[in-house]
This record gives C-alpha cells, structure tokens and sequence, in this order.
C-alpha cells in the first residue's frame, strides 16, 4: 500500500456528540493547532482501520448547514469544499447526527449529501434516543439517504469498528452518485427532513420528561439564578481549599529539587542561576497547577453537561442590558480560566461589535495566572478563618471578591464602550439549548490534560525565559559588601525608577521589581518575587527557607497589599492575551485601546484602593 | 385567533401562522429557519428569561430547544394549536 493515508472530516450540527465521537475514534492520539491565518481551532487525530491502515480525522467546528454565521462555521465550509488553505480537501465525510433530533439534524446531512463526496452517517447518541423512548430504524434511513447509516454511542464505545469499516468501505468503493440535488430553499429541505426521519422512527413517546423536571428548576426566573450565584461561588471556594494539600506537595517537592542541587554542585554561576533563578522561579508558578487545573474542571464539566448554555439563558437579560448577549457568556467564563481561549471563543459570536466588545472586557476576567498573585497576598495577609461561625472561610470571600469586582468592572466597562466606540444594533442571541448530559470522565481527562501541557509549556518556555533574564539583571553588577544585591542590581535600579511612578498608590520596590517581568505573564510577578528573594536571601539558609508569602508578610502593609490585589483586578499584563487580541481583531488598533484603558483603570484601582485602606488606618 | 410568540403564555403548544422576515436580519431569518421555525411548525415556549429581565425565551421544537430573543419573538404570529 502506497496510497497516502485518508483523511475523514467529522461534520455535523452542534451538539451531535461530533467531539466525543472524535475522542472515542482518535483516544488520545490528537493534535490541537490553529488553521493558519484565522484562530479557529484545528482538531486533528489519527486511528486506524481494523487491518492496522492509519487514517486521519479532522474535527470540524459545529454547524447548521453550509451558508456560515461565524467564523468558525466559514471554516467547515470552507474545509469541506476544499477552499482552506493549507487543508486538503477530505477523502471522506463523516457525518454524525443526534439520534433524537433527527428531524433538524437531517437537513444539513442533506445538504452535504448533495456534495457527493463519499460519506458515512453515524447515527450518535442512539442510546439516549432510546432513554427518550425513541426506536429508530437505521436500515431504512441508509436506503432512503443512500449511504450506510451506522448506529453508534460515542462514549461507550459502540459502533465504532462498524462505522470506520463503513468508510473504508465508502472510500473504495466511491462512485458519483447520481446527483441528488438538495431541496431548493429552506422550506422544502426541512420538509424532506421530517419525511425522512418519520419514515425512521419505529416507536416514538412524547418529549424526554426528565430534562423537562431539571429545567423547571435550573431555570427558574429566581431559583435558576440562585442555583448559578450557588455554583460559581462553590466553584471559587473549591479552586482555593482543595489545591492545598497539591499544591503544598508540588511545593516541598521544589524546595526538595532546591536542596539537592545546592548540595551536589559546587557553588557558582549555573548553580545560582538554576537554584535562584530557574528553580525559584519556575518552581513558585508550577505550584498553582493544580488550581488552574481545578478551575478548568469545573468549566469543563458545565460545558459537557449542558449547564452552561442554561447559564448563558439566564444571564442573557443581564448581558443584553450592557449592550452583549448570553453568548458572550461562554467566552467570558472560559476567560476565568485564561483569557486566550476566552478571547478565541468570541468567535461565535455572530455580531463584530458584540464580539469586540466581549474580547475587549475579556481581560476584566480573573484568568487563572492570576491566581498565584492572589493566592499569594490573600495568604500572607488574611487570616484563615472562618466569617462569624459560618463554614466559609474568609480567605475564599476575598477571592471572591476579587472575582466579582472582575465581573462588575467588566460590564460597567461593555456598557460605557456600547455607547461610545463599540456603538452599533442591538444583537440576537439565538442559541440551540443542549440536552443534560453526563460527562464523561475520559473526555475531560484528555481536555484537562491538554491544559495542563499549555500551562506547563508555557511555564517551561515564557516564564522560565522571563526569570532567568530577570536573575542575570539582579544579579549584576555585583554589589559591594554590605549593600543589598537587589537594589543595586541593574533591574533593582529599573525598579527604583519605576517606583517613583507607583509609589503614590502605595507600591513598594518588591512591586516595582516585579511589575516589569510581569508584562510577559501575570504570574512572573510571584517568580519574579520568589527570584529576588531568593537572590536578597544570600547563603542565609534561614531566609532561603522562609517561604515568600510570610516575608512579603512582614515587609508590606496591609494597604499596600489590597492594593496590589487592586491592581491585577485590571492591569492588562499578559503578552499572550494582547497577541491574541491583534490576531483576532486584525491590527495593532484594539490590542493598544485595551491595554491602555486597563493600565488606567488599574491604576485608578489601585490608588483608591490604597488611600481608602490608609484613611482606615491599615497604611 | 392569533398572537404574537413573545407574548405567548408558557408551556402551550402553538403553530406558527405568520413569520415578519423583514423585521429581522438575513442572518437571523436563516438561523430562525435552521432552527426548524417556519410557517406551519409547532412551537412550545418554556421560559422565559430571569428577574433580571424577561427576554431571551426558551422554545421547544420538536425534540429540541432553542433560544431566541424577546425581538424576534415579536415577529412571530402564532395561533393555538387545536
């Protein structure tokens, strides 16, 4: 066989389990990219045939038929009809379609059928159309579509051999069919639709009663908003108590790494470079892997179950007052995780001044980097005890604080921007409502741990890069003895006068140092803390021990440290978040408008903050 | 008798009588359609917003549900489905 391995384009409506159809085909063996020139996630996976033959998949962006409302929906089409660059046109279709929904699935099978590349319908999700009640007959509709039809129930597993021998199949055998032109205009495909799938169904009970009960509840005017308010407070209160015992693990593991570097290498350069600067560094940002990991957890699970378009119904009054729409929802809680693929899911929305308003007030939202900012000060500077009797802890109302004034300031932000430089019609908010679903634990393992892998790719490459330019500028020149390193360092002298510019909202020389690296991502501030720490601590072993939080602790005053939290509530220091920004909005214009008023607000925060902290006395 | 969608009372099925296209964009005409909304079909809304205002509204349709806003709701001529 010298054939060049095929490749097979997964196409169908949203929420026809196309992703978890992809996961069950592919396991892990898939590879997340961008289609060159737009940010429209690319899918890719390999499989096999059952006689070993490798085939590739593609995992094309949900649509409802061919004429695209968005750019990711332009890319299916695109994709399908050989028009992406840089894509090959696929050997084969794989449609997969919602056993239960057959009746609007069905018109966009139509509409590829009409394409006459060789295709395979998976009919996914049977086993939920039967808890439905529904009994449908694949025969029937693979004789009336002409194509096989191939049950499958993606997350067991079921069908799938029977479905990839039917594209082998599809493939060798491919003739031009007779052409069968889709129906002229909306009215007659939908039509034709419905003939078909009633001509499948065997046995039909009314409507699934079950989903019906949970959202009487979930969305109830009162109750539903309650339930949400509820969630997301849980959400922030489990991202802070359960990482503990992780994080304090990942932690002693670095001091461990640390000590047994000192220990086996003569003291000189490299080793000071790896103990003080990469170790220290690197190892302050890795800790809060398993919080970011948490976080994601949770969106992950919102998103499989179906709760999170219930989320964007309910805040949908709420988004539409400040000029956005419940679709913007999504986006901008995927920002809580980190504002890239925040910003990068915005491209649902269908409407370019909603959509830049949302991208722009993405930032606003407490993204996971800056959890080690937080967790940092919150630790050093709120006692961890409970709020009079109750079981919530203090420190996980400040986060949530923290959280909410993100939120608040982001939609006082939309409204002020829609109507002034965002001004345009009010948008839709038209959304396909998913039906519950239980997650299953292999899909949010494989995308948990792509997550992982960004983050610590990310702290492997851009962090560890920051920190060690950032140790050889505090490292030299060398100071003199009995003057302290740090502050006569070049970068403590940077510092020094930066200084001048934030002292009057109560930053300090450790803020200032670490400022400047934080441009490149807002956790550097913490390495770049632990680094000039580290440095400052010498070959006192007793200082190199005290851990970061309880020096700044003794150093800083509470103000200054309220002000600090002020500040990362806006300031817009992240290069990943302004690069996507260009990317997405096509020019230098909107990345520089967003950075510019969030350094502003941030300021303004931060000074407030600050003065209002020293008028309590807290100075 | 008929009314319009987003004023409908919830939780009774209605047939669309009559869908003002003009009053909506191109785009949202043809989402509206993808939907499965058009003339002839039958509809149940199901909710309606939360406090904080009353407007997307929730529709079943056929097996599925869809959300729309209170807006688009205003173009839709329904009557009761006897």
């Amino acid at each position: 066989m010298t054939a060049a391995i095929p490749s097979i384009a997964l196409v169908g409506n949203p929420n026809a389990g196309k992703s978890s159809l992809f996961n069950a085909l592919t396991g892990a063996r898939q590879k997340i990219a961008n289609y060159p020139g737009v940010t429209v996630e690319r899918k890719a996976g390999h499989a096999s045939f059952a006689d070993g033959r490798p085939l590739s998949l593609i995992d094309l962006p949900g649509t409802y038929s061919l004429t695209p409302a968005s750019l990711d929906e332009a890319v299916t089409r695109d994709v399908i009809l050989g028009k992406q660059a840089g894509e090959t046109r696929p050997d084969a279709l794989l449609v997969v379609l919602d056993a239960a929904n057959l009746d609007n699935h069905l018109c966009f099978a139509l509409e590829l059928l009409a394409l006459n590349l060789p295709t395979v319908i998976a009919l996914n999700m049977v086993d939920l159309a039967e808890r439905d009640g529904l009994t449908l007959d694949a025969g029937r509709l693979s004789r009336e579509l002409g194509v096989p039809v191939v049950p499958t129930v993606a997350v067991r597993k079921r069908g799938l051999a029977e479905l990839l021998a039917a594209v082998d199949d599809a493939i060798r055998s491919h003739q031009p069919r007779e052409a069968v032109a889709a129906p002229a205009n909306d009215a007659s495909l939908h039509q034709r639709a419905r003939a078909l799938a009633r001509a499948a169904i065997l046995t039909e009970t009314p409507v699934r009663r079950w989903t019906q009960r949970v959202d009487n509840v979930v969305l109830h005017p009162v109750g539903g908003l309650v339930i949400l308010v509820a969630l997301m407070f849980v959400m922030f209160q489990a991202v802070f108590s359960w990482a503990t015992p992780f994080a304090d693990a990942l932690e002693a593991g670095v001091g461990v790494l640390q000590s047994w570097v000192v220990d086996s290498f003569p003291d000189n350069f490299l080793r000071g470079l790896i103990v003080e600067g990469l170790l220290a560094g690197v190892g302050a940002v890795v800790v809060f892997l398993p919080q970011i990991l948490i976080l994601f957890l949770f969106i992950l699970l919102l998103e499989a179950s179906g709760y999170m378009t219930r989320a964007a119904f309910l805040m949908d009054g709420l988004m539409g007052r400040v000029g956005l729409s419940g679709r913007g929802f999504i986006p901008l809680l995927s920002s809580f995780a980190c504002a890239v693929p925040g910003i990068m899911a915005t491209r649902a929305i269908p409407d370019e001044k909603d959509r830049l308003t949302t991208i722009l007030i993405a930032p606003l939202m407490t993204c996971s980097a800056r959890m080690p900012v937080y967790t940092l000060i919150i630790g050093a500077f709120i006692p961890a005890q409970k709020v009079g009797g109750t079981p919530i802890g203090l420190q996980g109302l400040v986060l949530f604080g923290l959280f909410l004034s993100g939120i608040v300031g982001a939609l006082l932000v939309a409204f002020v921007l829609r109507r002034s430089v965002t001004k345009g019609n009010a948008t839709g908010f038209m959304m396909e409502m998913p039906r519950y679903q239980w997650p299953r634990a292999g899909d949010i393992l494989i995308a948990l741990w792509q997550r992982a892998w960004i983050f610590l790719r990310r702290a492997g490459t851009i962090i560890a890069g920051t920190t060690v330019v950032l140790w050889l500028l505090l490292t030299f020149p060398q100071a003199p003895a009995g003057q302290s390193q740090v502050e006569y360092s070049v970068g403590g002298r940077i510092a020094s006068g930066l200084e001048v510019v934030v002292k009057p909202i109560g930053f300090n020389h450790d803020i200032a140092l670490a400022l400047i690296p934080a441009m490149a991502a807002r956790e550097v501030a913490v390495s770049a803390m632990a680094t000039a720490n580290a440095i400052d601590a010498g070959d006192d072993e007793e200082a190199m021990a005290e851990a970061l939080g309880d020096r700044i602790a003794g150093r800083w005053s509470i103000a200054t440290a309220l002000a600090f939290l002020a500040w990362f509530v806006f300031a817009p220091q992240c290069i990943s978040t302004i690069a996507i920004t260009r990317r997405e909005t096509n020019g230098w214009k909107w990345p520089m408008f967003m950075v510019g008023y969030l350094f502003l607000l941030a300021y303004a925060a931060a000074g407030i903050t600050y003065w209002t902290a020293v008028a309590f006395g807290l100075g | 008798m008929t009314a319009l969608l987003d004023k409908a009372p919830l939780g009774a099925r209605v047939r669309i009588a009559r869908i003002d296209w003009d009053a909506m964009s191109a785009d949202e005409g043809r989402r509206l359609r993808e939907f499965g909304l058009m003339e002839g079909c039958e509809v149940t809304p199901l909710h309606r917003g939360s406090i904080l205002s009353r407007d997307p509204l929730a529709l079943a349709i056929g097996r599925m549900k869809v959300i729309i806003r209170a807006r688009q709701a205003a173009a839709i001529e329904v009557e009761s489905a006897a």
